[in-house]
This record gives C-alpha cells, sequence and structure tokens, in this order.
C-alpha cells in the first residue's frame, strides 16, 4: 500500500514537472519574439487607451446647418437650442438646396429647415412646423439626432403652449405633464470611456486567447516538432494543456498591466467587484477560448489555415456578442448561435463584477456555461489530437 | 523587371495556394459567410429592451401608460415587481435594461392638472443604449402629456378637442430621413461591410507570404535567384490581388441581389476604389510579413491590425466624425476609413469620381506608401 501510494505520488510529481517544463519551453519561446512581445504590450496599453478616449457612440456635436427662411425672434430662439454636446452649429446656408448638397458631401449631418413666416404663424396661434432633414447612412447616429432634435422642438412647443395657458390663465401654470426622473445605474455620466476600454480589453482577450496557443500549436505539427514531443514521455493532455496553461498566464498578466496602467488611473473605472473573482473568470474565459483555438489547431495543417479559421469564429464572435452592438436587438437565430460564443457569457460577467459589483451568486450560470463550452471544445480537441497522431 | 521572372514567382505562388485546398476554399467562403451572417445579423437598432415596471399607483392612468411601452417594438416587457430591491437584482443580473417606477397618485394628480414624475432606472454599463433609451422614454412621455393636456383642456376650459390639440402642439416637427429612407441599419452596414470583408481577409493571405518562407527557409532560393526584388513581391501579390478583386465582384452582387442595397453611384469609381484598396489591405499583409520572423506573430499581429482598426475607427460602427480628435488621426492613417466613404457614398448617395476623388487619392497615396516601404524593407542579403 505505502509503496503504491509512493509511486503514485512521485508519478503526480513527474507529471506536474512535466508540464511545468513545458509551461516554461512555451513561455520562454514566447518571450523570444520580440515583435509579437511588443505588439502584445501595445495591444493591452496604448491601444486600450486609444479606443477607451476616442471613440464616443453617442450623439457628439453632431454638424448641423440651418436655412432659417424666417430670420425672427422664434426662430433664432429655437436654433439657439440646438447646442452642444449633441449639435454644433456649422453655419447657415441660404437656400434649402445648399445645404442638400453639404449633406450629399458629409460635411453636415442634419438640416434645419425654418419657414417663412414661422414668428407670425406663432403669434397668430397657427400650428407651424419645421422640417429636419438627416442624413442616415449611419442608421443608429441619425436616429439618435432625429431624436435629439425631435426633444429640442418638442420643448419648444411645450414652452409655448404653457406660456400661452400661462398668460391666459390667472397666472398658476399647473398642466398635466408627465416628466421623467432618469437614474442611469452602474455608470451615472453615462461616461463612454469606460465601456469602450472594458470591451476593448475583452477584445483583445478573445484574440489573443485564440490565436497565441493555436498558432503555437500548429507551429509543432508545421515544423514536424510535435513527431518529437509525441514519442518523448510527454502525454498529447501535457502538450495541450501546458500550451494553454502559458498562454493564460500571459493573457492575465497582460489583462493586470491594462487595469493598472489605463483602467484606474487614466479612466477612472470603479472596480466595484472582487478582483480576484474577475481574474479567475478571465483565466476561465482564456481557457475556454483557448479551446477553441487549439480545436481549430487540430483542423489546420498549416499557420495560413488556422489564421483563416480564426477570422471565421473570432470575427463574428467579437461582432456579435454584444459588446459592439445591443445584444438584445439581435434576431433570434443570432441569439441562439452566440450561445456557443464564450465571449457572449464572458461580457456579462466582466460588466457584471467590474461596474454593477455583483459576485458569484448572480453570475454562476454565465461561469457554467463558459466552463462548459471550455470542457467540451478541449475535449474535442485532445480527442482529435490524439487521433492524428496514434 | 522582366515579366517572366514574375509570372514565374506568381506561378509558383498561385500553385502554392490552390493546393492547399482548406486555405483556397476559406479565401473565398470567408468574405461571404461574413457578409450574410453579418448583412442579417448585425443589427444597430436599440430595439426589444427587456423592462420592468412597479406601478405604486394601479390606476387605469397608470396602466393606461404603461402599456404604451409593453406595445412599443422598442421595448420587451418582463412583467411587473412590486418591491425596488427586485429591481436591484434584475438591473444586476441584465436580465432587465431598464425600469419604470410610476409614483402613487398619478392619475389622481393628472386628473386634476398636475405635473407627475416617472423614475425610469436605466443600465448604464452601454452608454449609448442608456441614451437611446432616455429618448425613447421622453418620446412616450411627450405623447402622453399632448393627450392628457388635450383631454385636459377641452374638460376644464371647454375647448373643442381640435382646438386643444392645436394648444398642446404649436410648432411640430418633420424629419425626412435621407439616403436610407427606412433607416435600416442592414442598408448602412451591408456597403461597409465589403470595406470589412477586404480589409480583414485579404491582409492575412499575403501576411505569410514571405514570413513562410523565412521561417521554412525557402527564402534562400530566392536570395540565390537572379529575381530581383521588385519582381519578387510584385510576383507574391499577384494571386491574392486576384483572389481579393473576385471577391469584390461577388460581394457587390450579393449587396445588391440578397440585400437589395440599392447602387446609386458608378461602378468604375467603386470598381477602381475597391482595387486601389486591395493593394492597400495586401500591402499592410506585405509589410508584416516583412517586419517578424515567426508565422505566429504576422498571423496575430495582421489578424489584430487588420480586425481593430476595421471594427472602431472605419466609420463601419461609429462616424469618423464622432471621434475624439486622437482617434481621428488614427482613422485617417488607416486606408479604411476612405474606402468606407467611397462604397456607402456609391451605393447610398450616388455620388460619382468626381465628388469621391480625395478619396481615391487617399487610397492610392496609401497604395504607393505601402509598396515603397515593403519595397525598403526586403532585402536580398540578411544578416547572418
Amino acid at each position: 500500500m505505502n509503496r503504491n501510494d509512493g509511486t503514485s505520488l512521485e508519478a503526480v510529481r513527474l507529471w506536474t514537472l512535466r508540464l511545468f517544463v513545458m509551461t516554461r519551453k512555451e513561455l520562454l519561446q514566447l518571450g523570444r519574439d520580440a515583435p509579437l512581445l511588443l505588439f502584445l504590450l501595445y495591444s493591452f496599453s496604448l491601444s486600450v487607451y486609444v479606443s477607451g478616449a476616442g471613440i464616443a457612440m453617442q450623439l457628439n456635436n453632431a454638424s448641423l446647418v440651418v436655412h432659417d427662411g424666417d430670420h425672427s425672434e422664434s426662430s433664432r430662439e429655437l436654433i439657439h437650442r440646438f447646442h452642444e454636446p449633441y449639435f454644433r452649429f456649422d453655419g447657415e446656408v441660404r437656400d434649402p438646396k445648399e445645404g442638400m448638397a453639404r449633406l450629399d458631401q458629409g460635411t453636415a449631418m442634419v438640416l434645419l429647415d425654418i419657414p417663412p413666416r414661422f414668428h407670425e404663424a406663432i403669434g397668430s396661434r397657427e400650428p407651424v412646423s419645421v422640417q429636419l432633414q438627416v442624413d442616415t447612412t449611419n442608421a443608429p447616429q441619425g436616429l439618435s439626432a432625429a431624436a435629439y432634435a425631435a426633444r429640442i422642438v418638442g420643448r419648444f412647443s411645450s414652452d409655448l403652449t404653457l406660456s400661452r395657458l400661462g398668460a391666459a390663465s390667472d397666472g398658476t401654470m399647473l398642466m398635466p405633464v408627465v416628466d421623467s426622473a432618469h437614474r442611469v445605474w452602474f455608470n451615472q455620466d453615462q461616461d463612454e470611456t469606460w465601456f469602450q476600454s472594458i470591451s476593448h480589453i475583452m477584445r483583445m482577450i478573445t484574440l489573443f486567447a485564440f490565436l497565441l496557443p493555436a498558432a503555437a500549436l500548429v507551429r509543432e505539427k508545421e515544423h514536424g516538432t510535435v513527431e518529437q514531443l509525441l514519442v518523448s514521455p510527454i502525454t498529447p493532455l501535457q502538450i495541450m494543456l501546458s500550451k494553454v496553461l502559458a498562454m493564460t498566464l500571459v493573457i492575465l498578466a497582460a489583462t493586470a498591466l491594462a487595469m493598472v496602467t489605463v483602467l484606474k488611473p487614466v479612466f477612472g473605472v470603479p472596480i466595484k467587484g472582487s478582483v480576484a473573482l474577475f481574474f479567475l473568470m478571465t483565466a476561465l474565459y482564456s481557457f475556454t477560448t483557448a479551446g477553441l483555438g487549439l480545436f481549430a489547431a487540430t483542423v489546420a495543417r498549416n499557420q495560413a489555415q488556422v489564421g483563416m479559421m480564426a477570422l471565421l469564429v473570432i470575427s463574428p464572435m467579437l461582432l456579435l456578442s454584444g459588446i459592439a452592438t445591443p445584444f438584445e436587438a439581435m434576431p433570434s437565430w443570432v441569439q441562439t448561435l452566440m450561445a456557443l460564443s464564450p465571449l457572449r457569457y464572458f461580457v456579462d460577467v466582466t460588466y457584471g463584477i467590474l461596474l454593477k459589483g455583483v459576485g458569484l451568486e448572480l453570475l454562476w450560470d454565465s461561469m457554467l456555461a463558459m466552463a462548459l463550452l471550455g470542457g467540451t471544445m478541449f475535449g474535442l480537441g485532445m480527442w482529435r489530437f490524439r487521433r492524428q497522431f496514434r | 523587371m522582366n515579366v517572366r521572372r514574375i509570372t514565374a514567382v506568381a506561378t509558383k505562388e498561385w500553385k502554392e495556394t490552390v493546393r492547399d485546398r482548406l486555405f483556397l476554399l476559406m479565401s473565398f467562403l470567408l468574405p461571404v459567410v461574413w457578409m450574410v451572417v453579418f448583412g442579417y445579423g448585425l443589427v444597430l437598432d436599440v430595439e426589444h429592451v427587456p423592462f420592468a415596471v412597479l406601478d405604486r399607483d394601479q390606476s387605469s392612468l397608470s396602466r393606461d401608460y404603461v402599456y404604451r411601452f409593453i406595445e412599443s417594438r422598442y421595448f420587451d416587457y418582463q412583467g411587473s415587481v412590486s418591491d425596488e430591491r427586485d429591481i436591484d437584482r434584475l438591473l444586476g443580473d441584465t436580465a432587465i435594461r431598464m425600469a419604470i417606477v410610476v409614483p402613487e397618485r398619478f392619475e389622481e394628480q393628472l386628473l386634476e392638472g398636475r405635473p407627475v414624475t416617472i423614475q425610469t432606472l436605466l443600465d448604464g454599463t452601454f452608454p449609448l443604449h442608456a441614451d437611446t433609451l432616455k429618448g425613447y422614454v421622453i418620446a412616450v412621455n411627450r405623447a402622453f402629456t399632448q393627450e392628457r393636456i388635450t383631454e385636459f383642456l377641452t374638460r376644464t376650459r371647454g375647448l373643442v378637442p381640435e382646438e386643444a390639440r392645436r394648444l398642446a402642439e404649436p410648432v411640430s416637427l418633420e424629419t425626412r430621413y435621407l439616403y436610407n429612407q427606412e433607416v435600416r441599419s442592414t442598408w448602412s452596414m451591408v456597403p461597409a461591410l465589403i470595406m470589412f470583408a477586404l480589409m480583414v481577409a485579404s491582409p492575412l493571405l499575403t501576411a505569410l507570404g514571405v514570413v513562410r518562407e523565412k521561417e521554412t527557409g525557402s527564402i534562400y532560393n530566392i536570395y540565390s535567384a537572379t529575381v530581383s526584388k521588385a519582381e519578387f513581391l510584385i510576383g507574391k501579390l499577384v494571386p491574392y490581388f486576384t483572389i481579393s478583386t473576385i471577391n469584390v465582384v461577388v460581394l457587390w452582387v450579393i449587396a445588391v441581389w440578397l440585400f437589395g442595397v440599392p447602387f446609386k453611384g458608378s461602378f468604375t469609381a467603386f470598381f477602381l476604389a475597391s482595387l486601389l484598396f486591395i493593394l492597400c489591405s495586401t500591402g499592410i499583409g506585405l509589410v508584416i510579413s516583412l517586419l517578424v520572423r515567426t508565422q505566429m506573430a504576422a498571423l496575430i499581429i495582421t489578424i489584430i491590425i487588420a480586425m481593430v482598426p476595421t471594427i472602431l475607427f472605419s466609420g463601419l460602427l461609429v462616424p469618423v466624425s464622432s471621434l475624439s480628435p486622437g482617434a481621428q488621426v488614427q482613422a485617417h492613417l488607416f486606408p479604411a476609413m476612405y474606402y468606407t466613404d467611397v462604397v456607402r457614398g456609391s451605393f447610398l448617395k450616388g455620388l460619382d469620381l468626381k465628388a469621391m476623388w480625395t478619396d481615391l487619392l487617399a487610397l492610392a497615396v496609401f497604395a504607393v506608401a505601402l509598396r515603397l516601404v515593403a519595397y525598403s524593407l526586403f532585402t536580398k542579403r540578411p544578416k547572418a
């Protein structure tokens, strides 16, 4: 019994040692690829900053040109209400056609057209309408501009109603008006740098977690070094696991770098939940994505093929998992398909931990889904890898 | 320059590509798959937003108010709750993105002609959504308010409903959506996807071209051959340039026939710009291939350089004009932005060559500059 225990203990020690040696080899190999390492550093620091600071998807200084056919007190008052940060007044045009030409060239996004006799119509209590032409080649931004314009004109209109009724009655201006007090949770000021920088980190984690182990495995196949490994006492499991381990370590370090150098000091992202949990989840996500990558690597015969497969798998993940666009609005077949994308769960986990401050009690289902996906992919990859060399 | 030697390099490269069946298949299939999946699947409109209601009034008027959200296609009703703590939990779990709290005495106040404030709680993790949602809520409020004022005026002042309505809305706004009348994000998305497909797939085709030969050592055949630097680089590009050109035509056909996006501009201008753009995107792959030592580095750097700025800075999702000055500089340093202008201009706005010549010029400059960089980076006399 004792001897048996001793040998099995020894076996475990040997197994771990081999895994450790292999992991070290992967890290060394990666460490010697200077261009790649530099690029990794860039991706998790400067690049996070640029995309965090640079991208504002909310309507921001939409360029507005005005055709004022009235030039009256009322028309100036209305134009005056179109102001920053939503609209940027980009000059007046003498004729609506000139405004349309500017929309065609793309030098203006919105044309506001105020009819002649605007002031007169308001004075004589006739209903009057103003025209708005919006460039909707970019649909969401165009809609957003139209919504803000409707808000501004609506407010102008209701102010007019109130002043008329106020003047007409005994001075009390009570009206059955329904108004909303908006409370924005988790990001009160709607600071977009938080969203964009966190999204960018997820994007980078996904790309590296897929590509690093996949390329590392195919490289061994391409060069034939994998045959050498297979005749050594190292098992296929150790070969695959060591790549995942090494790359996960690298990704965790890079994520920590991004958080320490950009997220906290530059953008002031409040990390509300547990940092340990976040890193644990990032490790799980890297493992899952690496499983996908390794599976692709067992299908591919060379690195060019693995690159193509990465594009096939990663681009839908990046664009449809909810970090670029609202997930709820996607057609249901996309939502079903994206149940297979680990990023879809990681998005909830990351925002949940970093911004909402929730813990495992709410995130356990996402964690389970990632673990299941990762286990399955890794198992399938293992199975194919073994079959190829036995 | 010797055409025979260029042909020889091109033939060799072409055979290598064609014999790698999976690679060849993917290089034609990938753009088509993207176009179809993203064309149908990538929806930018904020719709079906899950929300919950806490109705503290439980009156017929409050139900009428809430019903306007329930029946709207922008919202997706997830049920009502009886406690504010439930809202916390649902928002935290991302089960809902918005909650509406109707205060007590909602109906009573409105009937007396007093203003009422509704509370909306929004999930701010995706700030653009929160912003759009605010807009929707305000629009619902406005419509509801107008009805209430009209009703109130008819009831208390004895106005006829028509007159009351006019008093309730003295100035209205008529909005016309240009270029994309139904404001379908498909129409703005699909042309830009041509750009995406060319920008993301083409560099990868070329990226491994030179570095593969370096890694396997076959580059020494080139070093010792009579083929010149320029001949080698041109010959390397020919097959990938051909593949991408075929893809442009296929993607154009898909956009017009499958998605029914109108093509209003000049095909010549579009095609010319596409050729220039392919020269740019394959050029990026080539330059990376010359800069790095391993295929793994070439692969990863190319994919990231091709994909990340294309998603963020090309105008695909966010118009370049709403980027910060720093990001705009980065956008201008990248050929994708100019081509997006051309594609959207040709499809939706019906612009011709004259209106877009600056974009074409920019693409031409990029194409030439990338060739020059590649030429200066490539050497037939490597150190050691």
